[in-house]
């Protein structure tokens, strides 16, 4: 029995509360009154994404803009793929590079025999998307084909009628010189009636414009669903030429063979030659030493890929979020302990808590910007190159100016918080620690803080949230590699994939928004004293 | 179609598994593995060049012309010098050049005036060099449908599927003035006040009177007695920008005009091929202070650029550009270019689309290497230096010596020819396809849209010879 309560206890304090009917049903208590809890709390949620799903995916295909269609679930999952296909061919030239040996030569043999495979899949590929493409214009031409003949049709006849109208009005007009005044007025109506015919037609044709390019906006699944197949298996043999290369010719192996069968050569030419430049020989030993050096330590320039940026904006994030804290826990307490401190503090909070990280941003990146000067020898930013695990993130201006943005746009929750959970505390503790004669120090460690703790939590579950917010923001205007540029590289390219990308990072930015808040949660309840188990 | 892929997919996931661990790929790999050190070995026999850096980060922009940047990399010609390089996509030129300033980026994808600009200090102030131009052309002037709609009403013959070219911008013309009547003015995108598309609008706009404004020590905006008003807008925002009708027609690099055709939402009405033939676009930039500490490492760069240039210019026998393809597929990439394969195809591949049922052969649209284009003439640097003064960028009347020594300053030509030489003599570069030119200067040209003669020795006849523009006194022209 105690076993269930302390699984009942995890749940409650991981907030996953949707849990608990079920573990309950499971002990076979009170099964009725479970089921309609399960009912509540996880068929009525499962059942509204559905028709969240549901309704995007009927919904999505009739909004069309020019810049593009809104993406499908399907095509946003297809796109997910895309991204992680990606990312699986840089890491494998990443790995490929490095591979040595037996490995590599069976490595590089599968990519030879895989690269033929999809030669021969390229062509059934494309064969089927000239098929699809002939089929469409067939289909464009004797669908369009009827409304560009009605335009074209009175194109010319508004045409010729506005020269021959024009023609004999101009005849007319060229017999007026001797003409009365009345005969002289009633052709100026009759020029401004010719006017207004022409402005008619030109109406109608417009209609008719309208109707053919209509007309022409008919799209053709079948063409796009065979471009993309025969895009994925060219981007395939794209990779593939490359992979070779890079386990074969580019290896880092290979180099490394030929510099040092070089070097032999001219070791033993420079110890034997008779005749010659010595000096040349000698200095072309050393530049091949060199060259071996650097060649055994390279390594293949990845680009970011998302995963990697995943982690780098969370990188990013927590360590705007410690800097936060660092600052606005002790100030929140200092505004706790003393209303003076508090007064002088209120209209800093007030005049920069409504400040948009994008205002921020800019200022920052110049602040921090002037302090380095030379970023790649900076010894702060040296400093995390040796830093196991951080140094392959690459920290960098960009990275602190974004880090520092989200701290100010964060601080604030936690600041006002502390300062209320602090100013919160009981009187009569601090009369009993009067009493008692404690210090300074231990009242503030014994009694103020832990009985702040839940609000000071409550605050630093607020600032991750709107830190994780403020990030992507911030990583947009930085050019900060994380999340951010990702987006911003995603809408800069404009490709047919790039709308279901970004659909697809709102999702990830949710499902890690919602986890960092979970984990807040946790410790939040953690350290409340009011987390008892519900009794029953 | 759904019924059709499926089988595919499958068929793949078979072949994957027999292929795993067939015969065949052994065999294979014992006949291509010393096949393959023999490559290795005769590469690494050209004399390599000391690096003092090998490892480099270069900036670019997402568009068509940062392909050499892209191939060197992809195509292993970095990693044939010893360097290994990441190649770092830029939000955009401001961000490109202050990232190449700061030191964050080593080298990058510039417009043709953004070295000159820095270095005379119109904007940031910074002294950028280049060894290497990247390519000629490229760029295009996309109108709304609607300015396009008007300008066929009041150019009838534009009013065809297959309008004659180049077509000017007279039929724009009373457009501008209807509007300037109505107290308003034109607006039109260009991507950076000191790009080659800023001068070609601008060019093309005063070839028919229509006056694109000054700029002055008070006007940084360029638009004091403008009829067509200017601004900036980034190139992957243009099209977007012209859907909302914040501006009626824009001046970009692919594939942001193709974009637009693809989209539906403009019409690309002239090319910069046809404002001036081969003009140049974008260089290879980098710090003096980056060449001077780096020699060998620059020349070691522009050996790698050439090869690029010239794989990418590679044709076969009947003059068909064989790698243009691989190219576009490259630069489709998500971390390159970026755009749908197909549209960068539309203008990579020897055609450019100006509408649907108008497409016209361009073989020379985008070039990389032929025409001497990836040398770094001086007077390239002077046409720009003239159109900034013609405009009022550079605000104050200067000698024609000024212009001589200026471009001396930027344009790098001897670490070029180090390079060829390097080339040449690994066999991967004839003697013929370096320039024979003593002084670096094109021969004149007029191969503009206007017809206007071209002297890069003499910038100050050239300056006066325009209608629309800023006149210096004839007497700078030192003569």
């Amino acid at each position: 029995m105690s076993a269930k309560y302390t699984i009942l206890k995890g749940i409650d304090i991981a907030g996953l509360n949707f849990l608990s009917p079920v573990v309950r049903l499971a002990t076979g208590e009170e099964p009725a009154k479970q089921m309609k809890e399960i009912g509540r709390l996880i068929v009525i949620p499962t059942l509204a994404f559905l028709a969240f799903f549901w309704l995007w995916a009927v919904v999505a295909p009739k909004h069309r803009t020019k810049s593009g269609e809104v993406p499908t679930p399907s095509v946003v999952w297809d796109a997910r793929a895309g991204i992680w296909r990606f990312h699986n061919y840089e890491t494998a030239k990443q790995d490929g590079f490095l591979l040595q040996g037996k490995e590599r030569e069976t490595e590089l043999a599968r990519a030879t025999a895989r690269i033929a495979e999809v030669g021969m899949l390229e062509k059934i590929a494309r064969q089927q998307l000239t098929a699809a493409r002939e089929a469409s214009t067939v289909k464009f031409d004797t669908t369009v084909a009827p409304a560009k003949n009605a335009y074209d049709t009175l194109r010319e006849i508004s045409r010729e009628s506005r020269k021959g109208r024009t023609a004999a009005l101009k005849a007319e007009a060229a017999t007026l010189n001797t003409a009365t005044e009345e005969a002289r007025l009633a052709f100026l109506q009759k020029l401004r009636d010719t006017q207004a015919r022409t402005e008619i037609d030109k109406l109608e044709l417009a209609k008719l414009k309208d109707r053919y390019e209509e007309a022409q906006e008919i799209t053709f699944p079948e063409v796009k669903d065979a471009t993309r197949a025969n895009t994925v298996l060219a981007e395939e043999k794209q990779f593939l030429v490359k992979y070779i290369d890079m386990l074969g010719k580019d290896s880092r192996e290979l180099k490394l063979a030929a510099a040092k069968t070089k070097l032999k050569e001219t070791r033993t030419s420079f110890l034997t030659a008779t005749e010659g430049d010595l000096y040349r020989l000698g200095s072309g030993i050393i530049k091949n030493e060199k060259f071996i050096k650097t060649t055994a330590s390279s390594k293949y320039a990845k680009p970011w890929t998302l995963p990697k940026q995943i982690v780098r904006s969370l990188l990013c994030v927590f360590a705007g979020f410690l800097l936060a804290s660092a600052i606005a826990i002790p100030i929140g307490i200092l505004c706790g302990l003393s209303a003076t401190f508090m007064a002088a503090m209120t209209p800093f909070i007030a005049l920069f808590k409504p400040v948009s990280p994008l205002v921020w941003l800019p200022i920052i990146m110049i602040i921090i910007g002037g302090f380095m000067p030379d970023p790649e020898n900076n010894a702060f930013l040296m400093f995390f190159d040796k830093v196991p695990f951080i140094k392959n993130y690459k920290i960098d201006p960009m990275f602190l100016s974004s880090a520092v943005t989200v701290a100010l746009c964060s601080l604030w929750a936690t600041l006002v918080n502390t300062a209320l959970g602090v100013g919160a505390v009981d009187k009569d503790h601090m009369n009993v620690a009067r009493v008692l004669r404690l210090g300074f120090w231990s009242r503030l460690f014994k009694i103020v803080i832990p009985t702040a703790l839940p609000l000071i939590f409550a605050g630093l579950r607020i600032s991750l949230g709107v830190g994780w917010m403020v990030l992507v923001a911030a990583e947009i205007l930085s050019t900060s590699e994380g999340i951010g540029k990702f987006v911003n590289d995603m809408y800069t390219n404009g490709s047919s994939e790039s709308f279901a990308q970004m659909f697809v990072v709102v999702f990830i930015v949710g499902i890690i928004g919602m986890l960092l808040d979970r984990i807040m949660v946790v410790f939040q309840r953690l350290v409340s004293f009011d987390s008892a188990v519900p009794a029953g | 179609m759904a019924t059709t892929e499926r089988p595919t997919t499958n068929h793949l996931k078979n072949m994957k598994s027999q292929s795993n661990h067939s015969r065949l790929s052994l065999l294979s790999a014992i006949f291509t593995a010393p096949a393959l050190l023999w490559l290795a070995a005769g590469s690494a026999h050209a004399e390599k060049l000391a690096v003092e850096k090998d490892s480099l980060k270069l900036g670019f922009i997402k568009l068509t012309d940062c392909a050499p940047l892209v191939i060197a990399k992809e195509k292993g010609f970095f990693e044939d010098e010893g360097l290994q390089v990441e190649v770092i996509a830029q939000s955009n030129w401001k961000v490109l050049l202050d990232n190449v300033i700061t030191g964050n980026l080593d080298g990058a994808h510039m417009l043709s005036g953004q070295p000159i600009a820095a270095t005379i200090g119109i904007g940031t102030e910074a002294h950028i060099v280049t060894p290497y131009t990247l390519d000629l052309n490229g760029n295009a002037i996309t109108v709304s449908n609607s300015i396009w709609e008007q300008m066929q009403q009041n150019e009838p013959d534009l009013d065809s599927d297959t309008p004659p070219h180049p077509i000017s911008a007279a039929a724009l013309k009373p457009i501008a003035e209807d509007l300037l009547a109505d107290g308003e003015k034109l607006q039109m995108g260009m991507v950076f006040p000191v790009s080659t598309h800023n001068y070609e609008i601008r060019y093309w706009l005063a070839a028919s009177g229509i006056h694109p404004g000054f700029y002055s020590k008070t006007d940084v905006a360029g638009r004091t007695d403008a009829e067509v008003e200017l601004s900036v807008t980034p190139p992957p925002q243009m099209p977007a920008t012209l859907e909302a009708g914040t501006i009626s027609g824009y001046c970009v690099g692919e594939p942001w005009n193709q974009q637009a055709v693809t989209k539906g939402i403009g019409v690309p009405v002239v090319t910069n091929y046809e404002i001036w033939k081969n003009s140049p676009e974008k260089v290879f930039g980098v710090t003096r202070k980056w060449a001077d500490e780096n020699p060998n490492t620059i020349i070691a760069v522009t050996k790698a650029l050439i090869r690029s240039g010239k794989w990418l210019d590679e044709t076969d026998a009947a003059g068909k550009l064989v790698n243009r393809e691989e190219a576009c597929r490259i630069l489709s990439q998500p971390n390159y270019v970026g755009a749908d394969f197909e549209v960068i195809k539309n203008s990579m591949t020897g055609t450019f689309v100006f509408q649907k049922t108008d497409v016209l052969d361009m073989p020379d649209f985008n070039v990389f290497f032929k025409h001497d284009c990836s040398y770094p003439w001086y007077s390239d640097g002077v046409w720009f230096l003239t159109q900034m003064r013609r405009w009022g960028q550079i605000t104050e009347a200067k000698p024609a010596s000024w212009y001589a020594e200026t471009v001396k300053k930027i344009y790098l030509p001897e670490v070029y020819r180090k390079a060829a030489a390097s080339l040449i003599s690994e066999g991967y570069m004839t003697e013929d396809e370096l320039p024979k030119t003593d002084d670096s200067y094109k021969v004149t040209t007029a191969d503009f849209i206007d017809g206007n003669a071209y002297d890069g020795h003499k910038p100050i006849e050239y300056i006066n010879s325009f209608e629309i523009g800023i006149k210096d006194d004839a007497a700078l022209s030192g003569e």
